[in-house]
């Protein structure tokens, strides 16, 4: 086995709380599937038989997925809180070769093997995926004002081939300057430094980098944490290492110094690869006579993805995007499930848009059009109702005339006669009056505002 | 091409004075070439021939400046002379370039008024010399790069958007560690990769990090590319209103101060520079003897091809080589004596005389020397009739006019021997001995370089009072030791670095600091905001605002108020601000007494400013990081001021009596371990630590007190 995959879907969800108040994050509906669905639908398709799934009890209870795979749930207790890189040290014992760490909101159509190969050419320590950030374009419910708020962009630096990863830095951690060693550009006289990119959380990372978390115990979190320390480590030398730490790590200067050092968790090669290497004729870089592989122990490549589709469903935004580029997904996956279930009673399928995906048992009433949109199961929608671009879970029930525009409906909740709601998002178990008229508001129990 | 003939471009595009290209093609290519380099980097050789006129490869430096000018198109250059501008004028009348028949027109522009490049260009723009896009050269670019392609891609940005990009600057492409990078001259660049466009531009010289200004990262461009594979050819197409802006920014020295304006006020003014970068071919600037050497090799081992030694394309007689294999290239009526052998890149001019069992490689002769036997030259630059006796070795040195090197002399690599410089018999150069006739200590005097040479007579009399060293210059050498191996304290003025310039290193020193850095990165790049400038000059305001306070009695409120608005003025921070006013205040008795007070004097005239001024402190030190800040403010001063140094502990102790600074700051303070070694020299002074004990007892009394 040359990889084992592990899932996160433990998180909270805490970007959109208005939708994970009442589901949590890898049961929400995308699609009619759970969320959880598409990472593993990804590594199935890459043809993993097991994945280690990293979650929580009451989520692991209400699961129900069809998978061929063996899933090996993993929880975690509600009241920890733990992040990423925690969550890969607690099962750090069921590791027992490389990793590819997904995070549960990762919906995408890459070919996995892209990321993989990039881990395997370059004998590389991380390789992961990233995805230029799309452009909101709809309107998000509850969000006054066009713009997004600016989020803190991310600074990544590549090499001129686009794969080498050299620099990592967040917007919050720099002041009015960015900052690159020299050390870095003399190995790599051209960097691109791009902004605008999504890092998707998909990481391979080498088994020791798992032995090297296991004794770090102040590194919590993957993505914030552990992928820039191994980005940085890879221009700096292992012996002035230690010095560098006894300088600059007062606070974890209790603990053992040799632990901390990424570098002596890093094996040798086995005999056999080693002289591969150096015999052959094939080397990664240019311009220099160096060994085969890129000078430096550590190395960190990117995988950028030019096209195709990448989301990472943790604000309400994306996640009405990725229900509206689902159904291109699924059949560019070649699923051949039609998008209508069958067990529907639709009564004018003529209204019924060729991109909406209707789920089982559910009733569409008289001259009900349905366009962009996604129904769950067991929905009782009667007539004279209007849905464009909506999202609808299950057990909804939509009363006479109503007109849903942007919208997004959970559990439950019913729309009483002639409602007209325009980007909303409506709580689970909500009850909107006839008549009710709403314009980009969010619509959920005061009881559930109190759990947040 | 042809889009040119069809676009029109509207009246008044293309600089104000241009006259409008309308259909016709464009006018005749311009160049403005600037023989001086402003500054004293190749002293004393430049003392005696001007640094356009140095030999490479036995050809002087102009005429291959010119030569890429003419080759690449240009059919009018303006060479503007500074220092010894007569022996410049006189070598290019000389030359093909003035000829009838020569395809570029060489006009002269002299004055002894020009300082920098600057004042050349601002020279252009009064007599209006340029009417379009013109290139701008120094006097010792060595290229053989085609600036067609530039000069099309120039122009078609000026069509698209008029009159905004305004240079375009060309590069070569050479990875980190190349030869013919000097480390002097290297630089960083971010550039728009989707337009060429510079964004930032830097030296890169003694930096560990580069830094660069956050709003490079707009959301606009897509790719900011970081390289540092360029060298900078000191090759620019630059459009006429270069000339204007130089004009406008009368601060604009050199060209790099108008780079960086333009880059910085680029919001402002809304002119862009662009850049061009060659993977093919040659362009290489000559800033100094290392980087003559590169060249020199470069030319020899054809990297600059077609301009080779045997092409001859100066067109001058005495020029014309042989080349055979292993590059070794003889002139005319060149004698090589029985056993001597030139191995490999070897360029020997016409008229030399070459004894027996000598051994040469890599070396640059001129023409008419005289070589001994037993002679070993490996690097060896000889210039014109330099004349070298028997069992001489010579390794990577140079070696001027008409000099002469006794028996048995040895140079170790990176001497300089200056015009009629007679060394030896039987003496060892160390390393990096520059010898001139002209006595060293007669710059001081001459502060004016460019004097004319009226004045170097004057100075050859005085040279004469003097004698020469001989245990510097041997027996019977004639000549002046400018620099030994060991560094004197001379070398403080800037330009006056080593001849040869820093030597290229594969770079390994610099990865064991990287890393250390990894903690500390965030408080360099806090520390370094913002300019020092404003530092210093926001620094003055405050002393002139409390010395009014102080002679008009002006309440601490107003006070306040005052260095508020300084503050923001200046855009100081808040920190910047601690330290500047504790450093002011603590630096005012010294301002308003005479500089040299004894401790004693000092803290009586201290203390009652100290007292006054107590509500400012307050005002500003609020928090434990602001109580930090000002004592390392306060360190800081009493480290620049060894002989205050005793009255540390009376000044914090009155700091802490006024409330100003709290104990537990001041005591962690001083526990700080990393502090310099003068800090820890500091915090050994008596009456520190007997104050600081007395703190800790203190302390230690009011919290027994707390428990009961």
């Amino acid at each position: 086995m040359e990889f084992q995959a592990v899932v996160m879907a433990a998180g909270g969800g805490s970007r959109m709380t208005d939708l994970t108040s009442s589901i949590p994050k890898p049961l929400l509906p995308v699609g009619n599937r759970p969320l959880l669905w598409y990472p593993l639908n990804l590594l199935e398709r890459a043809g993993f038989e097991e994945v280690i799934v990293i979650t929580r009890k009451e989520i692991q209870k209400m699961l129900n997925l069809d998978t061929k795979m063996k899933l090996d749930f993993v929880c975690i207790s509600d009241n920890m809180d733990m992040g990423t890189a925690d969550s890969l040290r607690h099962i750090h014992q069921k590791i027992k070769t490389d990793v590819l760490v997904l995070s549960c909101d990762l919906i995408t159509d890459v070919d996995l093997y892209k990321v993989v190969d990039l881990f395997r050419t370059h004998d590389a320590t991380l390789s992961m995926l990233m995805k230029k950030t799309h452009e909101p374009t709809e309107v998000v419910p509850g969000q006054k004002g066009k713009k997004k708020p600016v989020e803190q962009r991310d600074f990544i630096g590549v090499d001129d081939t686009g794969k080498r990863l050299l620099f990592m830095a967040n917007e919050a951690d720099l002041d009015e300057e960015l900052v690159i060693k020299r050390s870095i550009l003399q190995k790599h006289p051209r960097m691109h430094i791009r902004t605008g990119l999504m890092d998707a959380h998909l990481y391979c990372l080498k088994k020791y980098v798992v032995d090297f978390l296991v004794e770090n115990r102040s590194i919590t979190s993957l993505r914030s944490e552990l992928i820039p320390h191994l980005v940085r480590k890879q221009f700096s030398s292992p012996t002035s290492l230690q010095q560098g730490l006894d300088n600059r790590e007062e606070d974890q200067k209790k603990k053992e110094q040799a632990s901390l050092d990424i570098y002596s968790f890093i094996k040798e090669d086995n005999s056999l690869l080693k002289p591969a290497a150096d015999n052959s004729c094939w080397n990664d870089h240019r311009g220099d006579m160096n060994e085969t592989l890129h000078e430096g122990k550590v190395r960190c490549y990117v995988h950028i993805m030019k096209e195709g589709l990448c989301y990472r469903v943790n604000t309400l935004g994306l996640y009405i995007e990725a229900n509206r580029q689902v159904p291109k997904l699924l059949l560019n996956l070649g699923l051949e499930e039609p998008l209508v279930h069958g067990s529907a009673q639709i009564t004018d399928r003529g209204m019924v848009g060729s991109d909406s995906i209707i789920g089982s048992s559910t009733q569409v009433g008289e001259k009900t059009s349905i366009k962009h949109s996604i129904i769950g199961s067991m929905c009782t929608i009667k007539d004279k109702v209007k849905i464009t671009n909506c999202i609808i879970m299950n057990s909804v029930t939509i009363e006479e005339g109503c007109c849903l525009q942007g919208s997004v409906i959970c559990h439950n909740a019913v729309i009483e006669k002639g409602a007209d709601i325009k980007d909303c998002l409506v709580g689970s178990d909500q009850r909107l009056e006839t008549k009710a008229k709403h314009v980009n508001e969010v619509i959920v129990g005061t009881e559930q505002l109190m759990e947040i | 091409m042809a889009a040119r003939g069809t676009a029109r471009r509207g009246p008044g595009a293309g600089g104000s004075r241009g006259p409008d290209p309308q259909e016709e093609p464009p006018p005749p290519l311009q160049a403005v070439l600037v023989a001086d380099s402003f500054n004293r980097r190749f002293f004393p050789i430049s003392k005696d021939r001007p640094r356009a006129l140095l030999p490479m490869a036995n050809v002087a430096m102009i005429d291959y400046t010119l030569e890429f000018l003419t080759a690449t198109g240009v059919e009018e250059t303006f060479v503007f002379c500074c220092w010894k501008s007569a022996e410049i004028k006189e070598h290019l009348q000389k030359s093909k370039w003035c000829r009838h028949t020569s395809p570029n027109t060489v006009r002269f522009v002299t004055s002894d008024l020009y300082r920098s490049l600057g004042d050349v260009l601002r020279d252009v723009d009064a007599k209006s010399l340029v009417r379009s896009d013109f290139i701008l050269v120094t006097g010792d670019v060595v290229s053989n790069f085609n600036i067609s392609k530039a000069l099309e891609e120039h122009r078609l940005r000026r069509k698209m958007e008029k009159n905004v990009s305004v240079m375009t600057m060309i590069f070569k492409e050479s990875s980190p560690g190349h030869h013919a990078r000097c480390k002097e001259d290297d630089i960083i660049i971010a550039m728009d990769s989707a337009t060429n466009r510079v964004l930032h531009y830097q030296r890169t010289q003694g930096l560990k990090r580069f830094r660069f200004p956050m709003s490079l990262f707009q959301n606009s461009i897509e790719n900011v590319e970081v390289r540092h594979d360029l060298l900078d050819c000191h090759i620019s197409i630059c459009s006429p209103q270069v000339a204007e802006l130089f004009t406008d920014n009368f601060d604009y020295q050199t060209r790099d101060d108008f780079v960086r304006g333009l880059l910085v006020n680029e919001e402002v003014l809304g002119n862009q520079i662009h850049m061009h970068v060659t993977t093919e071919e040659y362009g290489a600037h000559i800033c100094n003897l290392l980087m003559y050497e590169a060249v020199c090799f470069d030319i020899i081992r054809r990297w600059v091809y077609p301009l080779t030694p045997e092409m001859n394309f100066t067109d001058d007689k005495n020029q014309s080589y042989t080349h055979s294999k292993h590059n070794i290239y003889r002139g005319v009526d060149v004698s090589l004596g029985h056993g001597s052998v030139l191995k490999e890149n070897v360029l020997i001019g016409q008229g030399t005389v070459i004894g027996s069992n000598c051994s040469i490689t890599n070396s640059v002769i001129g023409q008419n020397c005289r070589i001994g036997d037993k002679v070993t030259l490996d690097g060896a630059f000889l210039w014109d009739k330099v004349h070298i006796a028997d069992n001489v070795e010579i390794c990577h040195s140079v070696i001027c006019d008409e000099a002469e090197v006794k028996e048995k002399v040895k140079l170790k690599p990176h001497c300089v021997l200056s015009s009629q410089v007679v060394v030896g018999p039987g003496i060892t150069l160390s390393e990096g001995t520059v010898i001139s006739l002209h006595p060293p200590d007669e710059e001081e005097e001459d502060d004016d370089q460019f004097s004319d040479d009226s004045g170097v007579n004057k100075e050859e009399s005085k040279v004469k009072l003097k004698g020469y060293n001989k245990k510097d210059v041997g027996s019977e050498g004639r000549g002046y030791l400018w620099k030994a191996d060991d560094k004197n304290e001379e070398d403080e003025e800037e330009q006056r670095q080593s001849l040869w310039g820093p030597a290229l290193h594969s770079e390994e020193e610099s990865e064991s600091d990287s890393d250390l850095s990894m903690g500390s990165e965030e408080l360099d790049s806090r520390a370094a905001s913002p300019q020092l400038d404003d530092i210093k000059v926001f620094q003055n305001e405050v002393l002139g605002t409390l010395q009014r306070g102080e002679e008009e009695n002006i309440s601490c409120d107003n006070l306040v108020l005052e260095i508020n608005s300084l503050k923001y003025a200046y855009n100081i921070g808040l920190k910047e601000m601690m330290q500047v006013l504790s450093k002011v205040i603590l630096e005012f008795p010294l301002q308003q007494l005479d500089a040299n007070l004894d401790s004693q004097n000092y803290f009586s005239a201290l203390l009652p400013l100290l007292k006054n001024w107590t509500p400012l402190f307050k005002n500003y030190i609020k928090r434990a990081s602001d109580h930090l800040t000002a004592l390392f403010a306060i360190e800081e001063f009493f480290l620049e001021h060894d002989s205050l140094c005793t009255s540390i502990a009376k000044v914090l102790m009155t700091f802490y009596q006024l409330e100003i600074l709290e104990e537990d700051v001041i005591l962690n303070w001083f526990s700080m371990r990393d502090t310099s070694d003068k800090g820890k020299q500091l915090r050994k002074n008596q009456r520190l630590q007997k104050f600081i004990q007395w703190l800790e007892e203190a302390e230690e009394e009011s919290s027994d007190g707390d428990q009961d």
